[in-house]
């Protein structure tokens, strides 16, 4: 890969650097997995690199193959058998020792189909009419039939956008863009009136205090929320706020409390963002969101610089998706927006996201690649 | 007293962690953002794909022509020149602009005694605008560079054909 892109690589080890030192710190035994995670996601990106060194656009050929396989990846768990529901989302995988979030890999798989189908159908996608919509969809709409079946509402976001983002790019109509932001508003408010999961959420997200003791869902007594519900996030923002400018230092957070039992739930997982915030302090979390900023610029970059359309849509996508990701947990953790749990790329623990993150560089590093070499001998 | 050491090293450790990742990040801003400045060119890149772009034509035909809004034309503009007027705008097309002594170019530079009848031609190609020489005997310039084989041009290149220098404007 002499022309890809020489920046990506450093930044994404960064990451991986950064959350496997924070999960050791939390959990040494979940580090030492997350270590493991990381070779094999270091070795699915070498074989994807060397599969696809020549030319990775004949993927574009299965695209619909792609485009079902992330279905039935997104499917999976709520099959009866091999399905696990872990916190009341059904998104989880056991095949013997074996747990993961197929969701993730999906995303990527999605991404894919997208890129080979709006290249092909773009120009006809670009007049408007209602019916070359069909197809696509038919798959996004099952897509998120999946999602809200096994109410993983942060998968459900984060492929919505990155539907629209790849829609714009195909066809430089932000009208497209404004009219799915409406139905999404539409079906946001659906949804809000029907899932008592979504209430909740909303509820935690804009009043996590309350001076009366409210219902609590959970044990079905009453409590303040911010013992009950909001728990969770109103415990991060604390540790967030304990961190202040400079921060504790590494190994000098407080995460457990006298008697040794972890403050924040799913601390290394959805909440690392908090941790790190403690830890290193305002300073420290900025330069984290610059290094994510940095990486998205460049693919960005990889985006504007490929030539022709499957290229840039893949980049496009793939940088988009990884964005949104990260701004819909560090929001979601900040309480920007409601908190929907998702991983924070790279940093995260978790096998699945750090196997597809690995595979997404991938992606980025072989279009760079081609795109610059283009470039270059041009 | 110990305790009060371990404090000050942790301290220290902790501001020359902070220090460092700045240091990485300012570093990959610094030669990252040079990349841009040189090799970007051309502002005919967009993330956007423009519409109807060649090889990506089979679709063309189901509707209407392929539209060319968003796209911005190329142009070279005059900055010196004894044949022809400072400031002047020349659009280049999809079709190639020859340039060069007598009537036959697209851009005759009658009266610029250093270029040669078939001279330089500029060509739109799908990933920008770019100039080759045809044959000059005093050779075709962009940037002070002598042109030997296609070049594709970027924002702001200058262009010197004979005594005549263009600005690339995309």
């Amino acid at each position: 890969m002499p022309y890809a892109d020489p920046y990506l690589l450093p930044l994404a080890a960064l990451l991986t650097a950064i959350g496997v030192t924070t999960i050791y710190r939390l959990e040494p035994d979940d580090a030492f997995r997350q270590s493991l995670w990381v070779v094999i996601g270091v070795a699915f990106f070498a074989v994807a690199l060397v599969v696809y060194r020549h030319d990775y656009r004949r993927v574009e050929r299965y695209k619909y193959l792609f485009g079902l396989g992330s279905l039935v990846l997104l499917a999976l768990p709520a099959l009866p058998g091999i399905g696990q529901t872990i916190n009341g989302a059904r998104l989880w995988v056991k095949v013997g020792p074996l747990q993961f979030q197929p969701g993730e890999l999906a995303k990527i798989l999605l991404i894919v189909f997208l890129a080979g189908y709006l290249r092909d159908k773009r120009e006809v996608l670009a007049q408007g009419r209602l019916k070359d919509f069909g197809p696509l969809l038919l798959i996004w709409g099952a897509a998120m039939l999946v999602l809200f079946q096994t109410n993983d509402l942060g998968s459900a976001l984060l492929q919505f956008g990155i539907f629209l983002a790849m829609v714009y790019v195909a066809t430089g109509r932000a009208s497209f863009v404004a009219a799915g932001l409406a139905l999404f508003l539409l079906g946001a408010a659906a949804v809000y009136q029907v899932v008592d999961h979504v209430q909740q959420r909303v509820t935690i997200w804009l009043q996590p205090w309350t001076e009366e003791p409210v219902l609590c869902a959970q044990t079905g007594e009453q409590a303040l929320r911010q013992d009950c519900g909001s728990f969770q996030l109103v415990k991060s923002l604390y540790s967030i706020g304990n961190g202040g400018f400079g921060g504790t230092g590494l190994g000098q957070g407080t995460f457990t409390t006298t008697t040794g039992d972890p403050i924040i739930p799913y601390l290394n997982t959805d909440f690392i963002y908090s941790a790190i915030a403690q830890e290193l302090g305002l300073v420290g979390a900025a330069a984290l969101l610059l290094v994510y900023m940095l990486f998205v610029a460049r693919g960005m970059r990889v985006a504007i610089r490929a030539d022709d359309g499957f290229s840039k849509l893949l980049a496009a996508g793939l940088t988009f998706g990884f964005a949104l990701q990260t701004f819909i947990i560090v929001g979601g953790v900040l309480r920007v927006i409601p908190l929907t749990g998702i991983t924070l790329p790279f940093v995260s623990y978790g096998g699945s996201s750090v196997v597809a993150n690995f595979v997404l560089l991938a992606g980025l590093l072989l279009v760079s690649n081609r795109a610059n070499a283009q470039h270059t001998l041009r | 007293m110990n305790g009060i050491e371990v404090d000050e090293a942790l301290l220290i450790l902790k501001i020359a962690f902070i220090v460092l990742l700045y240091l990485f990040i300012w570093r990959i801003v610094r030669s990252a953002s040079r990349d841009f400045r040189t090799g970007g060119g051309g502002a005919q890149e967009s993330m956007i794909i423009a519409p109807g772009r060649s090889g990506e034509s089979q679709a063309a035909s189901v509707g209407p022509a392929p539209q060319t809004r968003g796209r911005t034309r190329a142009r070279l503009v005059v900055l010196e020149s004894p044949a022809l007027a400072r400031g002047e705008e020349i659009p280049v097309d999809a079709a190639p602009v020859s340039i060069g002594r007598g009537g036959q170019n697209d851009i005759p530079l009658d009266g610029d005694e250093f270029s040669s009848a078939r001279h330089a031609r500029f060509e739109t190609r799908r990933d920008g605008l770019w100039v080759e020489d045809t044959g000059s005997t005093n050779g075709t310039f962009v940037n002070g560079a002598r042109v030997t084989t296609p070049r594709r041009l970027g924002r702001g290149d200058v262009v010197r054909v004979g005594q005549t220098d263009f600005r690339v404007d995309l």
